[in-house]
């Protein structure tokens, strides 16, 4: 029988610089036992998360921001903001690192095969956003979806994630990516403007799609109206939430929203969902 | 399931045959009130009318602290679990409820707490049921009762000169298989006094009532006025026989991580390393607290997570009475 609280031994294998400030890095990390590898590939689905745990600092989660084709490895993307992830930030290249997951449902993407999906993101939280794209977009998967829309925002250019990808989606004949940052600045061609404005401008066609939405709580809350006013239907528009954490399984009763848990019953809820539920967020 | 007896006579005798196979855990007499101890001497027990411990048995299987892991270079291993079999004798059925309604979140087969899985496994509760109900009990409105049968194993009557011992479950019974049968009078005046044991003028609890209502008041100021004079001590929630919530820490200098009791009515329970707190204040965690036994039991489990014990108003320090509380929302008119 598992151990539910149990981290297990990582590596890191890679650390990535994501933002100018320096205040984002991604982390690959490899597994250093076989069954672990196997384990963690047959439950991962794109929207869940891990505990990361480092003993001496505790444990918190992060959302998976890698597709499971991309390799053996699985992809945080960090951002420094306590003494946690600081510790995190200060990790090299062949640390070891304890990590619990895959947590959480994930988005359904079997349900949305043969429709169209549109991806709206904001800052760090475009992580799992990535991993579904990543996902949807490989040779594989990419024809059971419909057309595919991203809508990312960033404060600035120079706190965009993923930048090679997404510069290299721009490329893609088979989905459309809208980028934008808060503030015009020299050089960048793409939208400027608050995320809610964004999807507003683009307006996607609500016919047959869905739209997963995950930012911080100031955009997620004026994002979904939005959706709602284009035409959305409740049950087809998708966030991820996010509260403190513990146990990441549903036992220690922090990340409860009324009685659901995020951790397991989330991280991904609908906004039907969310209406059903108080909002103790 | 055949009732069985034991005389008062030889109720030490019984119990010292369990020593045998058995860890038994038993309410003691301290200054500071009863609580639960392993005990060597069936003397120890201390089985006064209704008195109930201060703090809940459900230490038994939810230590207040307990070591998740040792670790050592980055290795978590967990610790071994006490080999011994535990009998639990003489929890009330409001504590024993609340075991059976912890089962939900610990001891699912797909999802299960190894170490509430392990000790649970290991462990037979005895309940003595309470003739009459304790000053600030309100189990029979919760959907239990004095002599309420969720979460035992065996459920006992006190009679004049002797223990009238129902078994409610297959292991229970075996435990007490070689004890003589009750006869029907025995029966009987067991059956008396478990009808004389609630209070006539208590009202079952309306659960699905309060809890639409509790929805209702979700977003009114009303929790503000409820806790106006709450210290957010948490003694609420420690002494609650079904607050389960804990922390893990790691504690370096003894190379552990461990997991303690926490509390929703902490602050920093809920605060995020961002700095926002989606409870800032006494209200919303005031409001978490009672909805979570009033609404949130009963969306999940069609239950009452309260089981009427009565601790957090013995208890708190500032008079605060959950049934009072729960009143006052739940007559609240909402435009």
């Amino acid at each position: 029988m598992d151990n539910l609280y149990e981290p297990i031994p990582m590596r890191i294998e890679r650390i990535i610089q994501e933002t100018d400030d320096a205040s984002l890095r991604s982390f690959e990390l490899s597994f250093m036992r076989d069954a672990d590898e196997k384990a963690f590939f047959k439950a991962y689905n794109p929207g869940q998360f891990c505990q990361l745990s480092i003993f001496g600092k505790g444990e918190a989660p992060f959302g998976i921001a890698s597709a499971a084709w991309e390799g053996k490895f699985v992809r945080f993307t960090v951002q420094n903001v306590g003494s946690f992830t600081d510790t995190i930030h200060h990790s090299r290249v062949g640390d070891s690192i304890g990590m619990r997951g895959p947590l959480g449902n994930g988005f359904p993407i079997q349900d949305w095969k043969g429709k169209d999906v549109v991806v709206i993101g904001g800052g760090c939280a475009f992580s799992t956003l990535y991993a579904l794209t990543k996902h949807i977009m490989h040779a594989d998967n990419r024809k059971e979806y419909g057309r595919i829309v991203v809508i990312y925002g960033a404060r600035s250019s120079g706190l965009c994630l993923y930048k090679p990808d997404i510069k290299s989606w721009y490329q893609r004949p088979d989905m459309e990516i809208h980028q934008a940052i808060d503030v015009p600045e020299e050089g960048w061609d793409f939208h400027t403007g608050y995320v809610p404005d964004v999807v507003k401008d683009v307006a996607p066609s609500p016919k047959n799609s869905v739209a997963v939405v995950c930012g911080p709580p100031i955009m997620t809350k004026y994002t979904l109206p939005i959706l709602v006013e284009i035409g959305f239907d409740a049950k087809d528009i998708f966030t991820s939430l996010e509260k403190k954490m513990k146990c990441g399984v549903g036992k220690c009763g922090r990340c409860n929203l009324g009685p659901k848990y995020i951790c397991k019953d989330g991280p991904v809820f609908t906004l039907a969902e969310l209406n059903e539920l108080p909002l103790d967020l | 399931m055949m009732p069985k007896l034991i005389k008062k006579i030889e109720f030490d005798k019984t119990i010292s045959k369990w020593f045998k196979s058995y860890d038994v855990i038993a309410p003691v007499s301290s200054k500071e009130g009863i609580h639960f101890k392993r005990i060597k001497d069936p003397k120890e027990i201390k089985l006064d009318g209704n008195q109930n411990s201060i703090y809940p048995p459900k230490n038994v299987f939810l230590p207040q602290s307990e070591v998740l892991f040792t670790v050592k270079n980055d290795n978590y291993e967990m610790p071994d679990q006490a080999p011994r079999k535990r009998i639990v004798f003489g929890m009330r059925p409001c504590d024993a409820r609340a075991v059976w309604l912890l089962d939900t979140i610990f001891n699912k087969a797909d999802d299960l707490d190894l170490y509430w899985g392990k000790r649970r496994e290991k462990a037979l509760i005895i309940s003595v049921g309470c003739a009459s109900m304790c000053s600030n009990g309100f189990c029979d409105t919760v959907g239990s009762g004095p002599f309420g049968k969720d979460g035992s194993d065996i459920l006992i009557t006190e009679l004049d000169d002797a223990y009238f011992v129902d078994p409610l479950t297959s292991a229970g019974e075996a435990l007490i298989k070689s004890l003589p049968e009750a006869d029907d009078t025995q029966g009987k005046n067991a059956k008396l006094i478990q009808k004389g044991s609630v209070i006539k003028e208590h009202q079952a609890a309306d659960l699905p009532r309060i809890r639409e209502k509790l929805y209702e008041a979700f977003n009114t100021s009303i929790w503000k006025d409820v806790s106006e004079s709450c210290l957010g001590c948490g003694v609420c929630t420690y002494l609650c026989p079904t607050c389960f919530c804990f922390d893990i820490v790691d504690e370096i200098d003894r190379s552990e991580r461990v997991r303690n009791w926490d509390t929703c009515m902490f602050r920093v329970y809920s605060a995020e390393a961002s700095g926002h707190n989606p409870r800032p204040t006494k209200a919303e965690r005031t409001r978490q607290r009672i909805m979570h036994k009033f609404a949130y039991w009963v969306d999940n489990e069609a239950a009452s997570g309260c089981t009427g014990c009565g601790r957090c108003i013995s208890q708190c320090p500032v008079n605060l009475d959950i049934r009072e509380m729960v009143q006052e929302i739940t007559s609240l008119k909402i435009q």
